[in-house]
């Protein structure tokens, strides 16, 4: 299956994805600290695990940013 | 039309100059009216920039005092600031560089319950605040008073920079929803910043707001740029206003501002304190 | 040599002894209190303000309906607004 994440072409081998199999995959450290859009729709966090990948998604991966105060 | 002096000639030459600002962009900024929430590594830099380009009046919001541990990357504040607010200190340098801006300082925590009387003055906001519940607070607030503003975040060496015109483009909350569980967040004293980060990302603010006063080029709006500094990688991001965001979408289901609780770095109160 | 050419001008700036980028910073301010259509008249040094000021003009879409030598080797650059 082929997937863009942040606008790389990744193949995966395995027929059944979910975001949150992805995030796993791409060893993102904190999942909580990500907000997931595919093909343009912001995906609920409480969905990453029931949404699964198509062929040719695009996925984003867009994180938190706060600042460093201290 | 504003009878510009010799000496502000000279001053702003360099945007008179430029064929997308010119006199009548000049103009725009020596009329224009900017709110800064956090006068810290983003605020500084904006400040300073917006005092340069002579925008006629600028706001402060910022709640905390300098401290010896601000000054690797919040370059409005010197040295001699140590112990004084944020907001006097980037007065100063304001004044220092600009002496015919307007400032105006708001000491204060921003909440729910100010937020609106504040903002409501101003024609665009930069929010560069280290916390996201101010964050969600600033965004929640511009969309309900129409106020387009620029958003901005850091962290070790990443920034990321989205401008938001409300009933326009996406918000924050069409991107990120809601804040991050507490717990989550990396504590800010653990996750450092490459202090001159700071300074790439307020200029980008900056310069938004600058466009937006000027009408010059093409906003960042519906679009996340983010950039990695380590190899110098600059990414934009489409996004999209999304139908279920929970205030700018179709069916909202936020008609009143929240203050969220804070975690992380030990503040207890919505300060508006800055990255 | 050529003398001014007889047009009608709605407003004058000598920018003698004027430098790059000044010159063109009072030729902007000129321009921008004229309306659409109406006549500038600028006075330039010879050398560098010359060659740099009709350029940037054009750049903005105005159009340049004369360039003069004077008597005294400046130049008159007369610029339709746009």
């Amino acid at each position: 299956m082929h997937i863009t994440v942040n606008g790389e072409s990744k193949e995966f081998n395995q027929a059944e994805f979910s975001i949150a199999d992805l995030l796993e995959e791409a060893e993102v450290d904190s999942p909580e600290m990500v907000s997931v859009q595919v093909n343009g729709s912001v995906i609920d966090r409480s969905h990453y695990a029931d949404t699964t990948l198509k062929d040719d998604d695009e996925v984003d991966f867009l994180y938190f940013m706060g600042g460093g105060r201290r | 039309m504003i009878e510009f002096n010799e000496e502000q000639l000279q001053r702003y030459s360099r945007h008179i100059l430029l064929a997308d600002v010119g006199v009548e962009g000049q103009e725009k900024l020596c009329r224009a009216k900017v709110l800064i929430v956090g006068a810290g590594g983003l605020g500084a830099p904006v400040a300073l920039y917006l005092a340069a380009a002579g925008v006629g009046t600028i706001g402060i919001a910022d709640a905390d005092s300098v401290e010896i541990s601000n000054l690797q990357r919040q370059i409005s504040h010197f040295h001699h600031n140590i112990g004084d607010a944020k907001v006097d200190s980037a007065r100063e340098k304001i004044l220092a560089i600009n002496p015919e801006i307007k400032v105006n300082t708001y000491y204060e925590y921003l909440r729910a319950d100010n937020i609106r009387e504040i903002i409501r003055d101003y024609d665009f906001v930069v929010e560069g605040t280290d916390n996201f519940p101010t964050k969600f607070l600033v965004n929640d607030a511009c969309i309900m008073e129409g106020i387009p503003f620029s958003h901005g975040g850091i962290l070790r060496f990443d920034g990321q920079a989205m401008t938001v015109v409300p009933g326009k483009s996406a918000c924050y909350r069409c991107v990120f929803r809601e804040p991050p569980p507490p717990d989550a967040v990396p504590s800010c004293s653990q996750a450092g910043v490459l202090g001159a980060i700071a300074g790439m990302l307020g200029t980008i603010q900056a310069a938004e707001a600058l466009k937006f006063i000027t009408g010059a080029g093409e906003l960042l709006t519906d679009t996340l740029l983010s950039f990695d500094a380590r190899n110098m990688d600059f990414r934009k991001t489409r996004l999209h206003c999304q139908e279920n965001c929970p205030i700018c979408g179709k069916n909202p289901g936020i008609h009143e501002l929240i203050d969220y609780e804070h975690g992380g770095c030990g503040i207890k109160s919505s300060k508006s304190v800055a990255a | 040599m050529t003398t001014a050419i007889k047009t009608r001008i709605d407003a004058s700036r000598d920018c003698r002894g004027i430098g790059c980028p000044m010159n063109l910073v009072y030729t902007k301010v000129e321009l921008s209190r004229l309306a659409p259509g109406q006549v500038l008249e600028v006075i330039l040094d010879h050398g560098a303000p010359i060659n740099n000021v009709p350029r940037s003009v054009i750049r903005e879409a105005h159009e340049i309906i004369g360039q003069n030598r004077l008597d005294d080797g400046a130049w008159q650059l007369l610029i339709r607004k746009v």
